[in-house]
């Protein structure tokens, strides 16, 4: 961050700060009559687009409590501008600060604190100077408007109190409540030993006291107010000495060089009093609310504009940046399990190259052995031998000496091919040895049908085993109830052909 | 509030600023995003071919196993001659010696033109089946002769034998005592099954 320009204004001589990086220093001292706003101007060739504040320490301060109807945005601007211009006859240099909402009966109001400067035109040419200079100026401040800021640096909470410091300008006396200013005074001082000094700061804020009950600013009766005294440097002995706290106030002192430290102040140059905390304050933590017009301001606001606009950029780019970081955290990590994955993968490979080297040799393809022998396995599984169905006929034929076979048919099949045996339904779809005998009944007499349909049920029966299933038989006769029977018992001559019968056995594949 | 020339002029640079640094962080992020996307389809990529390898190492064991118990039926196969081209010739030197050998009375076969059962899928060739059907007329003193018949043809290789259907009936001629005349007759059916390996070494 560039150095900051602070133009601390009293009512005899006004001083320029170059404000960095914690740090003051004292650049140029002017005289408060019209030979210093000439050599201002001066100075302030070659600083254009310089950044510029102003910090009054004037004793002409006018502080004024204002009502108006709670309101935003232009109403609430049109009505302090009015009440402004109520009260001060040049509203180039006054401002309005609220102190929150107060409900007044139905109506809620807000507070306002309008303050200026009692004598506007002492200013006037030194920020014409600064405005034909070319400067960019963040604002123009008074010292009381930076009082709250610097009682929270020094840890006053949000009870009353009474900044005290004494200033190249005088005794500066600020009163804060609620983090918000109420008022200040500043008592002109003159050169005095340290005992003096504190004598002098506990009358007048015995002074201040009475004068703000008074403005019912404070209650007549109550819990004491808190004065918070900022020392010279080494004299807080002596004022401590001095201060004792009583029933209305209690006097609280800190060291100038302990305060610089808790807002911040590093280096401040020899010779400045407590103003240095307030110029510190102006360049590094300045309060919103401040005396100069938007036009005065305007360069500045265009200069916040322009910084701004790159922050947003830079932080656009910051913002993508860092995603994209963290993008390509996401692509290094995984292309690490990629290559770990490839790693693996090529591990395995290798490993199943070893094992498969060491295979039997086969004259093809591993894929290509399995499917021959699966399938072959299967066609064989399929097939079958004629001859165990003719040993199996052969020996049940062995029991049925009056059987005469004429035909033996033995084929591959299956078994719904043939109309099944009724009560016996041949598992339909396997794939089965189908033997199908024809033959005749010899030694019985062809017209007795019961004891011809007999002996062919008894050899049916007899095949139907050792894993045979009796598929169909077709008796000599038709027994059946839908079929047609027919005798020709006795009267004519027999032909002697033997009754024919055909009975189908199947027994399946494993 | 409105803008002077001269105050849009000063403004325009870092507006420049701005968008070269958005136009920078918005090409950061493409390309990181695109360089991610990459990367998850390589990650994808190898974590596919790793768990292929994986499981083709998982599954060595059973295929070892299965080679070896498998390698015997393939060579005997290939002992056989089943495996391979139709040896026709040898089929029908192989029929004559039975006929012979068995002496019997009376033989005529047909081998049929040959067809595909069917194609099993390989790798990288697939196997085919092929059958070619013989039909067998046998004249048969005894029963026994077609069963030594279908044995003797089983024994000579060459192919797979597959008998669908055999009947055997009786002649109905009487036997005499001066020549030898068949008393039954049996017709066959039999494929003549070959494989072809396509990804066979010869």
């Amino acid at each position: 961050m560039g150095p900051r320009r602070i133009l601390y204004f009293t009512a005899e001589d006004h001083y320029v700060y170059r404000a960095q990086g914690g740090s003051l220093e004292l650049e140029a001292k002017f005289t408060g009559d019209d030979l210093g706003v000439t050599a201002f101007r001066e100075h302030l060739r070659g600083q254009r687009r310089a950044l510029y504040a102003v910090l009054a320490d004037l004793a002409g301060e006018d502080f004024h409590e204002e009502a108006i109807p709670y309101l935003r945005g232009a109403d609430r601007d049109a009505v302090i501008q009015r009440r402004l211009a109520q009260r001060y006859r040049d509203t180039r240099l006054a401002t309005a600060l609220s102190l929150g909402q107060a409900l007044a009966g139905e109506r809620r109001n807000e507070r306002l604190l309008l303050t200026s400067f009692t004598n506007t035109q002492q200013l006037a040419p030194w920020l014409d100077a600064l405005e034909e200079a070319g400067t960019r100026l963040s604002g123009v401040y008074s010292v009381p408007l930076l009082a709250p800021a610097l009682a929270a640096r020094l840890g006053v909470k949000r009870e009353r109190a009474l900044i005290v410091a004494a200033t190249r300008a005088g005794l500066r006396q600020c009163f804060v409540d609620q983090n918000r200013l109420r008022f200040a005074r500043l008592e002109r001082t003159v050169e005095m030993v340290p005992q003096a000094l504190a004598m002098f700061v506990r009358s007048e804020t015995q002074r201040l006291l009475q004068y703000l009950v008074t403005l019912r600013a404070l209650p007549r009766e109550g819990a004491p107010v808190q004065a918070l005294v900022i020392c010279p440097p080494g004299q807080r002995a002596v004022f401590e000495q001095a201060l004792p706290s009583d029933s209305r106030v209690v006097f609280r002192t800190i060291d100038m060089a302990e305060a610089a430290k808790a807002v911040g102040l590093k280096r401040a140059p020899e010779g400045t009093a407590a103003e240095a905390l307030y110029l510190h304050l102006t360049a590094r933590k300045p309060p919103a609310e401040q005396f100069a017009s938007r036009e005065e301001r305007r360069r500045f606001f265009v200069w916040q504009l322009q910084r701004g606009i790159v922050a947003a950029g830079a932080l656009g780019f910051a913002g993508c940046a860092l995603y994209g970081a963290a993008q390509w955290l996401a692509v290094i990590d995984t292309r690490e399990q990629a290559a770990a994955a490839r790693a693996a993968a090529r591990q395995a490979q290798q490993q199943y190259e070893r094992i498969t080297a060491a295979f039997p040799v086969t004259q093809t393809s591993t894929e290509n052995l399995r499917v021959t022998v699966v399938e072959f396995t299967r066609l064989a599984r399929e097939s079958a031998l004629p001859e165990p169905a003719f040993v199996h006929v052969s020996q049940v034929l062995g029991k049925f000496p009056q059987m005469d076979l004429d035909a033996l048919t033995w084929s591959i099949g299956r078994p719904a091919e043939a109309p099944a045996e009724k009560g016996k339904p041949a598992r339909q779809g396997d794939l089965a040895v189908i033997v199908q005998i024809s033959g005749r009944v010899n030694a019985t007499q062809r017209n007795d049908y019961r004891a011809i349909t007999g002996q062919v049920q008894s050899f049916a029966a007899a095949l139907a085993s050792a894993g045979y299933q009796l598929v169909r038989t077709q008796l000599p006769f038709d027994v059946t109830s839908e079929g047609t029977l027919s005798g020709d018992i006795g009267t004519g001559p027999d032909t002697g052909q033997a009754p024919r019968f055909t009975i189908t056995i199947a027994n399946s594949l494993p | 509030m409105r803008f002077t020339r001269d105050e849009l002029k000063r403004l325009l640079l870092p507006v420049l600023i701005a968008a070269v640094l958005a136009g920078a962080g918005v090409f950061l992020l493409e390309s990181a995003g695109e360089a991610l996307a990459a990367a998850e389809r390589e990650l994808a990529a190898a974590q596919t071919e790793r768990r292929q390898h994986a499981e083709r190492l998982a599954r060595i064991a059973e295929e070892e196993r299965e080679v070896k118990q498998k390698l015997d039926v393939y060579q005997r196969l290939r002992e056989l001659h089943i495996l391979g081209e139709e040896q026709r010739l040898e089929w029908a030197d192989a029929v004559t010696r039975i006929r012979k050998e068995r002496e019997l009375l009376d033989l005529r076969y047909r081998v049929d033109r040959q067809q595909q059962l069917f194609s099993a899928t390989g790798k990288p060739a697939n196997v085919d089946f092929y059958a070619s059907r013989m039909s067998v007329d046998l004249a048969l003193l005894h029963e026994e002769d077609l069963l030594r018949f279908l044995s003797d043809l089983r024994d000579s290789g060459n192919a797979f034998y597959s008998v669908r259907r055999c009947a055997v009936e009786r002649t109905g001629q009487a036997a005499t005592g001066v020549s030898i005349a068949p008393r039954l007759r049996a017709s066959c059916e039999i494929d003549l099954i070959t494989i072809m390996d396509r990804a066979a070494k010869s």
